[in-house]
């Protein structure tokens, strides 16, 4: 084939370009460690490096999540143990209260008990690392707990009802793609919305029927629920029961009341009584009916004594040792107020239980939290290293293989810079 | 018969000296573009007839001929012309496609950021730092999609500068050929010989408008060339040049088109018509990439403005201020409407406006649109109302235009509105999404207060103190169009008829596995066993600063499927565009690199023939040296011959 002269340095000058262009790309290459330069490179890694890349942030963004709440758990975790403290320290002194003490030294039980109660609502005030209180819900610049002054003491408390201003907010955090984990507790669940009584039912003395406290010296237990679904359908029905001695031909004799219906009498006929015997809450009248519960009576009641079981309501901490305060601080003036007193710390020490109950589910439910919290963290940074193998995979430049092409690259523009050089200067005119 | 010597070695001498010229001619012609090499064609003069048969007069040069093929040059043409189409095209994408790889200008990092700021508000609601911080990043987001906006519209700027000047030089070109022809024509008309230089030229004007538009030329029997662009539309007959004209296109001014003056007006030329040259590159970049990168970019912005608006707007701000309440700010980002241009050769007045229908709720929350990639006509025939989308030509009509709105707005996600009475005939172009990239901001009411983010949602529930049950009730949620004014309510438990009952188109019966309460678009999810009488109340989340729900589903919209009627999240839209613009870029360089070791081979061949080699002219000229020395030769001894005769007389 004839060659043309500016063939040979059009062609010269085009593979020189070439392997200078493959060359350029390559030292890009090399000097950003990036096997994409551009997405015309790798138009489908590229988009998938940029999915990856959003998967990756938002997985990191998790974890970072998880540990914020991890961190608000954790604070609420504390402030949970300081409450448990307190309220098992108010027990142990309730206790205390039942024994043979004087009034006076029921007294300094119930002044340290005030003072237990001053630290109870300063802990349920507390509030986290930004100023948010822990246990107001979604109203987090509330303060959720304070007494009352505005509403009047419920006996047999004699002071003023703490009050709860928060609500029922959850506040969640994405701690994963599916999960939004509440990083509080509202103050509801921890301090107020506590069961009264055994859970179902409280059981509490109801003074005689005559006026007055009662006058035996019967002391009556919180109860048993054998069957809630009977129990249930009962307190639909009947609101609720009251029980009621009495003089018998034979000797004492108890009678059972519905509340809906104060006088109208449950059982068909009294029954007698013998202490410490579990009287089953029932209807014989017709229709006759299994309530499914019953109540231990022990001691001897005088006649009139009532004593009244009702479906539990929600009672809180506060209100339950205001009132266990208000019993301790009643001056024992015969036997029958100190049995008053003992049926009333052991209704409150029931509903403490229920409270150390509840305080043992929130924390319980807290650990779960966090328990969690470590399984997904463990979990988002697998998926974190995951994320930038495949980042890595897709992005990043083979470094051996790169060097090696590189110093091939070269060799290959050396070889034709120097036979164009050599090709470029043969010409006949320089022998002429 | 010595005359007979001397005129024998003077038509050598002639013909040496032809020969050498022509050769220095090849020489210093040898880096001039277009140029055919030349050689003479000698042959013998007509020879006496004596009786010892017929002597040789000598030499004679009958032709000064170019090594020339046309079909060789029309392959490099055809060559050319795809080449220069496909650099035209890789030099325009290739911006876009340094653009979005770019890790610093590509929107993805600020569009994580943005959506770690929304995070950071999840995560700290009452706090004005992490409100503040996700309003910077929001003003970081929206300057990056302007930025990215405007280097795309500069690209657009930049098209139309250079379809202007390509079609001057076009224009100029073909007036040359024009000329080229006349003198051509006159040239040949003289003598019979080829005036070769003037040929080269004009055949090179010709490949260096197949640079710029692919053209056919057609030599015609006086010898001048015919060229023809498109389907056989003349540029050049003859002397005559018919002038391809830029200007505004009448459907949008803000694009410059190719057209030719025809009787009074200037008639636009399908873009389609143009093929091959870099005029073919520059509009098919724009109307396959640069359009579709724009709308791709604009729809990625106008959604996120939608729904991310609409997330918003179900909220309540850190004032605990809810929709339609006080200096409550429902949208937190604002985007300019579709773009709708009149055709300027429209007969009435009319005006046309779209809007941006509302986001549709997803089943599982978020929201998302239904926006295209794509621009729409809208035409008006007299009758009916047509809406043709340009992308694949499906098409809406319908009498009104009310009924076209409603006829497009489900599925193309905006709604049209028209003012005036339209002309059969008129016509307007729709952009729904091509400035939307350009014209996203962050509502400066909010920006100005970051309190006005509306992380919280405006209502909240509390179960009855007094409640005896399990009944548990969720924290309720609100959906678009939910109204506050019934607040608060109560939902009472009636264990009588197993019913729910207090609310505004109450009750309902209560299934314990969960039933779900929904009034005023406010909804809520009651489970348990509850007692009768058991109360649920639902109230204005007054003072709910620590309530965070409207903001984690702000978060969470970047992983729902938003964009493209709910196929794809933001990234994965931008992702797409990346991708497609990264395939394309691809395709040109492979099919560029393909075409240009066609274009090496073709002009190789052409080299082949007509090419300049140094070597071999200097062998010619050395031939023809000893060609004229030896003719010089010949006068010598026909001199001497001479010389003998005159010396006997003396």
């Amino acid at each position: 084939m004839r060659i043309s002269t500016s063939q040979i340095y059009s062609s010269g000058v085009l593979g020189l370009q070439s392997n200078q262009q493959s060359l350029f790309k390559l030292q890009n290459q090399l000097s950003s460690g990036r096997r994409i330069l551009t997405p015309a490179d790798d138009p489908v890694a590229s988009a998938q490096a940029l999915v990856v890349t959003q998967s990756k942030d938002i997985n990191s963004q998790y974890i970072e999540n998880q540990g914020s709440a991890r961190a608000q758990l954790g604070t609420l975790e504390t402030t949970l143990g300081s409450v448990v403290d307190l309220v098992q320290a108010t027990r142990e002194r309730a206790v205390e209260a039942k024994g043979i003490l004087t009034d006076n030294q029921r007294g300094f039980i119930a002044t340290d008990m005030k003072v237990k109660l001053e630290a109870l609502l300063s802990l349920a005030n507390s509030s986290d690392g930004s100023g948010q209180f822990l246990f107001s819900g979604y109203q987090g610049g509330t303060r959720p707990f304070a007494i009352d002054g505005s509403v009047a003491p419920v006996p047999p408390a004699t002071q003023a009802p703490v009050t709860y201003f928060g609500d029922e907010g959850q506040r969640l955090v994405q701690v994963d793609a599916s999960r939004q984990m509440a990083s509080n507790v509202s103050g509801s669940e921890v301090f107020m919305g506590i069961r009264a009584g055994n859970g179902t039912f409280s059981t509490s003395v109801a003074g005689n029927s005559g006026g007055g406290i009662n006058q035996g010296t019967a002391l009556i237990d919180s109860g048993s629920v054998a069957n809630p679904a009977l129990w249930n359908t009962a307190v639909n029905a009947h609101g609720g029961f009251r029980i009621e001695f009495s003089m018998g031909g034979s000797g004492l004799e108890y009678q059972i009341y519905e509340t809906n219906a104060p006088n109208a009498p449950m059982l068909a006929a009294p029954a007698a009584y013998t202490p410490g015997q579990a009287i089953p809450l029932q209807k014989t009248t017709a229709p006759a009916a299994d309530f499914g519960a019953r109540v231990v009576i022990s001691g001897t009641p005088a006649v009139g004594d009532r004593f009244s079981v009702t479906p539990s309501s929600d009672q809180s901490i506060f209100k339950t040792i205001q009132n266990l305060i208000g019993a301790i601080e009643t001056p024992v003036t015969a036997t029958f107020t100190s049995t008053e007193l003992k049926n009333r710390i052991n209704a409150e020490l029931t509903n403490l239980d229920r409270v150390i109950d509840n305080l043992g589910r929130v924390m319980a439910d807290v650990g779960t939290r966090q328990k969690e919290l470590e399984t997904l963290t463990t979990g988002a940074k697998d998926m974190d290293l995951q994320y930038a193998t495949t980042l890595s995979d897709l992005q990043d430049l083979d470094y051996t293989k790169a060097i090696s092409d590189f110093t091939q690259q070269q060799t290959q523009l050396e070889a034709a810079q120097k036979t164009f050089a050599q090709v470029s200067r043969l010409s006949l005119f320089d022998i002429l | 018969m010595s005359s007979g010597i001397i005129g024998v070695g003077i038509t050598g001498i002639r013909a040496a000296q032809v020969g050498l010229l022509t050769t220095e001619h090849n020489i210093t012609n040898a880096s001039t573009p277009g140029f055919s090499r030349q050689r003479i064609i000698q042959s013998t003069t007509p020879p006496v007839a004596t009786g010892a048969g017929f002597i040789g007069q000598g030499t004679i040069v009958t032709q000064i001929e170019r090594l020339y093929s046309q079909s060789l040059v029309n392959q490099v043409n055809t060559a050319q012309t795809n080449v220069s189409e496909l650099d035209a095209y890789y030099t325009e994408i290739k911006q876009i496609d340094n653009l979005l790889a770019d890790e610093n200008s590509g929107l993805s990092p600020a569009l994580q950021d943005f959506f770690r700021g929304v995070q950071s508000v999840a995560s700290n609601p009452s706090l004005l730092a992490a409100r503040q911080s996700m309003i910077s990043s929001a003003e970081a987001l929206v300057s990056r999609f302007r930025s990215v906006e405007n280097r795309l519209s500069e690209l657009y700027d930049g098209v139309n500068t250079e379809i202007r000047s390509t079609v001057e030089t076009v224009n100029s070109y073909a007036q040359q050929i024009a000329e080229l022809n006349q003198r051509i024509v006159l040239a040949q008309a003289g003598n019979n010989q080829q005036p070769n230089d003037l040929l080269d030229q004009r055949d090179y004007l010709v490949a260096e408008l197949n640079k710029l538009v692919e053209v056919k030329a057609r030599v015609d029997s006086d010898g001048s060339y015919s060229v023809f662009y498109g389907n056989g539309q003349q540029l050049v007959v003859g002397a005559t040049v018919s002038k391809l004209v830029v200007q505004a296109s009448y459907s949008d001014i803000t694009r410059m088109v190719v057209g030719v003056q025809a009787a009074g007006s200037v008639q636009e030329l399908p873009e389609n018509l143009m093929t091959g040259g870099a005029l073919a590159g520059l509009l098919n970049f724009r109307s396959e990439t640069l359009d579709k990168s724009s709308n791709d970019i604009g729809r990625l912005a106008a959604t996120l403005t939608l729904t991310f608006n609409a997330q918003h707007a179900l909220g309540q701000d850190l004032l605990g201020q809810a929709l339609g309440e006080g200096s409550f700010a429902a949208n937190f980002l604002t985007v300019s409407q579709p773009l709708v241009v009149a055709n300027t050769l429209n007969a009435s007045a009319a005006t046309v406006s779209a809007t941006f229908a509302s986001p549709t709720a997803a089943t599982g929350g978020g929201f998302y649109t239904n926006l295209s990639n794509s621009d729409y006509r809208l035409t008006y025939n007299g009758a009916n109302y047509t809406l043709t989308r340009l992308s694949d030509n499906q098409s809406w009509s319908n009498a009104t235009i009310a009924g076209l709105s409603a006829a497009v707005s489900p599925s193309e996600g905006f709604t049209l509105a028209s003012a005036g009475v339209m002309a059969a005939g008129d016509s307007f172009t729709l952009m729904p999404t091509r400035f939307a990239a350009r014209n996203i901001a962050v509502n400066s009411a909010v920006a100005a207060d970051p309190r006005l983010i509306a992380a919280a949602t405006p209502v909240r529930t509390t179960t009855g103190s007094t409640n005896s049950g399990s009944g548990m009730v969720t924290a309720g949620t609100v959906a678009t169009g939910y109204a506050l004014g019934a607040l608060p309510v109560t939902i009472t438990y009636n264990s009588g008829t197993n019913q729910l009952t207090g609310f505004p188109g109450g009750p309902v019966a209560y299934n314990p596995a969960g039933t779900t309460v929904t009034f005023n678009g406010i909804s809520l999810q009651i489970t348990g066993t509850p007692a009768n009488n058991d109360t649920f109340v639902v109230a204005r989340n007054a003072a709910g600063v620590a309530d965070n729900r409207n903001a984690l589903a702000l978060g969470k919209l970047q992983t729902q499927a938003t964009v493209a009627g709910g196929t794809a999240n933001y990234q994965d839209a931008y992702a797409r565009l990346v991708s497609d613009v990264g395939n394309k870029t691809r395709e040109i360089q492979v099919t560029g690199a393909a075409q240009s070791a066609l274009l090496k081979q073709s002009q190789d061949a052409r080299e082949s023939l007509s090419g300049v080699n140094l070597d071999e002219e200097a062998a010619n000229l050395l031939r023809y040296q000893q060609a004229y020395q030896a003719s010089a030769k010949m006068l010598d001894i026909g001199s001497k011959l001479f010389d003998v005769i005159l010396s006997i007389r003396s």
